[in-house]
């Protein structure tokens, strides 16, 4: 569920507004006097492949089922994600193909407080509460690769399935993420 | 003397009004009596009494055609005998043994009420021995064993029963004493009252079957170890007559208590326990058509050191509760119960429409003259405390309050058993969480408990109307049909303890399950969900105040599930390698990760979601979908009133979601959504984010002592110092699905039709794991 906090979060932070806070020093350390959640740990996808590369359940289709280990680099064996953006039927797909890798950080904190000072005096007359997400220092990313192609058909299985592929992408490194992103609601609900 | 003469004469009092029938003896049982000490008595007794009243203030309990027969023939006599001896230091033992015997029940009323609470009939044999002495202070003492065997408790409304089969009960008091010397004044005069002292009170009891229809829900079987005090006083609550108590139960720390729930022989059981129990001016009182229940306070403590689900070699942890219930006379919230004869059936045009025609389909046959029993109930939570222990670390959920009142029917039907629940109206507040001790400063996090299901906060309004069957998906276990709603509730997301912080406002929740099936297996607890669809509309996500923070517009969620299931599975993660892959401690270490051995306990949750294509139920009685839909921009009921009207804003449409086995939605729908959480608690690495006089930038947060009150930043803490990390929840989470398809993403204007922006998503080949330790922030 912890899951779905940050997805629910992840969710919200599309139609709202959002906006990127410097913080100075002494506003970081109240973060620590603060109720709400501090999380650590990694999020890895498909790092020994997913569901439908199980060799064992013999109701995959034959296309899925691929041996896949943690150096494998059978196209198969990441996650797929497909959007139909034309009209249907009568056009192809968007693809963001062969999702794999895994996400690492210390120290992403959620939690909700109130805004009334501050922000040159803008705190003050905002005086709302927000949902403050801190940015963790560090997310380190560990093979995290995709590839994004155009497919005639959504599924690999399906009939007359062509895919050309734009590009393919694989990250490994540290990001530095520092200060919050604040989510609160505006405009006509 | 004085007293044994009393229990004689009770004793001859309850002997006049059975019917006996005069048995010649034999010589040879002639010459028994001849050759012992003391007295026996051996008598066939066949009792019927037609009405048997108990009168308070004018108001009377009738309980109607009781009888004491034989098992087998309800003309026929049972045979008991007494055996009477007059022990050395002046008490005397009155050993008991009575044959199979039937106690059979027609009907009980109040004011002769048209309809009873249903009749009752036990069968049973038993054995006791109780001995009783004068006190040189006055009043009684003595002992007490029991043991009741082969029986079976049957309880019967408008035709159809539900039993307790195979019944063992075994129970002893090593010392009991009885004594007319208690005085109160609770009712504004002063008064005297028994006080019954129990030293030592063992018991234990044990169901081979709850059975329904002759099918098994489980097996119900406990030990328990207790010492109590009670006062009992003349006078109840409400007028002049009636019945007031207070008592003082200590649960003694012994490991053989426990409770147990059987299922196909594999057991949950809580186990261990011990803890403490005050009850102050319990009353009982007959009223016009009801009994009317109720307490100024209870308080307590609940321990419970083992709890087992189906494996018993992995516990799940051990739990303690501290609790206390009050009257607050300011607020009006009071702890009282109404048992009503009967089935009072609630009034349907005050229903919300979404609930009504449900309510009256589940109580269509019953009329004012079914048999049942009817429950009005109002509570008040001033106060709990409820402490979770995995591996010897402690999270308390802190600040539990709770109040409300219900209304609540019972009945058994053909094969069921009918509970409905109207107007269960109240509130409930979680203040946040202590982490490692009972006294750690209380802390925000209680959004943590999202992960099972539990909100922060809820003010509610609810209709819900269950059918309990048994049977579950293999041999026994239990079955659960139901409809309920959730009429305008707010649900706290993530609040504090002034009520600020992110809630739903103004939710509609309409939910309906068919076919849900709980068994007990050997490796855990099994919930198979048949069916279900529901509707959740949020008037109003709101930031701040649930009265009057932004809100970000309306959300409704409607869901469809055919087939999904969940299990509780005990154990946690057990050794975690976090940032890396690795099996064990060393090759965790060398591919840059961090090891974590989250101990033996804990729990897992298992979930598979199958989220079906949009469609007719299979009962035909809707047609459901998934969908989300968000909505702004709308007009305001009235200018200045912040509550807007649902649909005349603009809203994008998430359509048909559902899952599949990866050929679409035509495929078969077995995988689902599949989400295991493996639940710890453990220490969390927590890293400094700036650097200041505290410490530098990257230094880990580590508390002084076990208290973990105080703190200080370290840069690079020994083995014992990371000891004393911050405690939180570990969760070591994973998410598949094969197919996870979304029909289509709409925008929609008020009077307008949908316009579609995608025309269709689909994920496939998804597997998601994390490994997130989850730390509440002071």
């Amino acid at each position: 569920m912890i899951k779905i906090i940050i997805i629910f979060a992840t969710f919200i932070y599309l139609p709202l507004s959002v906006a990127l806070e410097p913080l100075a020093e002494e506003e970081m350390q109240q973060v620590q006097g603060q109720g709400g959640v501090y999380l650590s740990g990694d999020i890895t996808i498909n790092d020994t492949g997913g569901p439908l590369n199980n060799t064992a359940d013999t109701s995959n289709p034959a296309i899925w089922q691929k041996n896949c280990t943690t150096i494998s680099t059978d196209v198969r064996c990441g996650a797929r994600i497909a959007v139909n953006a034309g009209d249907g039927s009568n056009s192809g797909w968007l693809v963001l193909d062969n999702i794999r890798g895994r996400f690492s950080f210390e120290g992403l904190t959620l939690t909700t407080r109130t805004i009334d000072s501050g922000f040159d005096g803008d705190g003050a007359t905002f005086n709302n509460d927000v949902l403050e997400i801190g940015l963790p220092n560090t997310v380190s990313y560990g093979d995290v690769s995709y590839t994004l192609a155009n497919s005639s058909q959504a599924r690999p299985t399906d009939a007359g399935f062509q895919q050309t592929d734009i590009f393919s992408v694989n990250i490994n490194g540290d990001v530095s993420l520092r200060g919050n992103l604040l989510l609160f609601p505006t405009g006509n609900p | 003397m004085k007293n044994i003469k009393l229990i004689l004469c009770a004793l001859g009092f309850f002997v006049s009004l059975s019917a006996y029938s005069l048995e010649q003896l034999s010589d040879s049982s002639l010459s028994r009596v001849q050759g012992q000490a003391g007295l026996t008595v051996e008598q066939s007794q066949l009792i019927n009494i037609g009405n048997l009243s108990y009168t308070d203030d004018g108001n009377s309990v009738n309980v109607e055609g009781l009888r004491f027969s034989s098992q087998t023939d309800p003309n026929a006599t049972a045979s008991r005998t007494y055996t009477f001896d007059v022990l050395e230091d002046g008490g005397l033992k009155i050993k008991t043994d009575i044959k199979p015997t039937q106690m059979h029940i027609d009907g009980i009323r109040i004011n002769n009420s048209g309809a009873s609470f249903g009749d009752l009939t036990l069968n049973y044999e038993a054995i006791t021995d109780f001995t009783i002495r004068g006190m040189s202070t006055g009043g009684l003492e003595g002992n007490f064993t029991t043991g009741i065997s082969n029986a079976e408790l049957i309880w019967n409304t408008n035709g159809y029963a539900m039993s307790f089969d195979n019944i063992g009960y075994n129970a002893s008091i090593d010392n009991f004493t009885l004594e007319y010397d208690v005085t109160d004044n609770t009712k504004g005069f002063l008064r005297t009252g028994l006080a019954l002292g129990m030293d030592n009170f063992n018991f234990s009891f044990s169901t081979g079957a709850l059975s329904l229809g002759g099918v098994s829900l489980g097996e119900l079987a406990g030990n328990l170890a207790l010492s109590a005090n009670a006062q009992i006083f003349a006078g109840g609550r409400l007028g002049d007559e009636g019945l007031t108590f207070h008592s003082q139960v200590n649960i003694l720390a012994d490991p053989a208590n426990e409770v147990r729930f059987t299922d196909e022989g594999n057991s949950l059981l809580m186990g261990d326990f011990s803890g403490a129990l005050n009850l102050t001016n319990l009353t009982f009182d007959v009223e016009s058509d009801h009994l009317a229940i109720g307490f100024d306070q209870m308080d307590g403590s609940f321990n419970a050191g083992r709890i087992l689900i189906g494996d018993s070699l992995r516990p799940v942890g051990s739990i303690e509760l501290d609790f206390l219930l009050n009257d607050d006379s300011v607020n009006n919230r009071y702890n009282r119960l109404q048992l009503y004869p009967g089935i009072r059936q609630p009034d349907f045009n005050a229903m919300p429409t979404e609930i009504k025609s449900y309510a009256q389909s589940f109580y269509a046959g019953l009329g004012p003259a079914s048999e049942g029993l009817s429950m009005t109930t109002q509570w008040n939570l001033a106060n709990a405390e409820l402490s979770y222990i995995d591996d010897n670390r402690r999270v308390v959920i802190s600040g539990i309050e709770s109040y409300g009142s219900a209304n609540t029917t019972i009945d058994v039907r053909d094969k069921k058993i009918a509970i409905g629940v109207s107007d269960l109206v109240g509130s409930y507040s979680i203040d946040g969480l202590r982490v490692g001790s009972k006294t750690a400063p209380i802390q925000g996090g209680a959004e943590l408990l999202l992960s099972l299901e539990v909100f922060q906060a809820m003010d509610f309004d609810i209709d819900g109307f269950t059918e309990i069957t048994a049977g579950g998906i293999s041999g026994g276990g239990i079955r659960i049909d139901g409809d309920y709603f959730f009429n305008n509730a707010n649900i706290g997301l993530s609040v504090d303890e002034n009520g600020e912080g992110i809630w739903a406002t103004g939710v509609n929740y309409d939910i309906h399950l068919r076919d849900i099936t709980f068994d007990v297996e050997s490796d855990g607890l099994k919930i198979n969900r048949g069916e279900q669809w529901s509707t959740m509309d949020i008037a109003n996500l709101r930031w701040g105040s649930k009265t009057s923070g932004r809100s970000l517009g309306r959300v409704k969620l409607e869901r469809f599930e055919q087939n999904s299931s969940l299990a509780v599975i005990p154990g946690g993660a057990g050794q975690v390698c976090v940032g890396a892959t690795g099996s064990t401690e060393a090759a965790c270490g060398s591919a840059g990760g961090r090891w974590e051995d989250r101990g033996e306990q804990g729990m897992t949750v298992s979930l598979k979601a199958a989220f079906a294509n949009a469609g007719l139920t299979t009962d035909g009685s809707a047609t459901a979908r998934n969908r989300l839909t968000w909505e702004n921009n709308r007009n305001e009921t009235s200018p200045g009133s912040g509550e807007y009207v649902n649909g005349t804003g603009t809203q994008i449409i998430f359509d048909n979601y559902s899952t599949n086995d990866g050929l679409g939605t035509t495929d078969s729908n077995d995988y689902g959504l599949q989400a295991n959480l493996n639940i710890d608690v453990y220490e969390t690495k927590v890293l400094k984010k700036s650097t200041d006089a505290l410490g530098d930038l990257g230094d880990e947060l580590i508390y002084d002592d076990a208290s973990r009150t105080d703190f200080t930043y370290v840069t690079s803490p020994s083995p014992a110092q990371k000891e004393l990390r911050p405690l939180g929840f570990a969760v070591q989470g994973n998410v598949s699905f094969k197919e996870l398809n979304i029909g289509a993403v709409q925008l929609k204007h008020p009077n307008s039709v949908a316009q579609t922006v995608f025309y269709g998503v689909v994920m496939q080949n998804l597997d998601l794991t994390t490994n997130l330790t989850a730390t509440p922030i002071q």
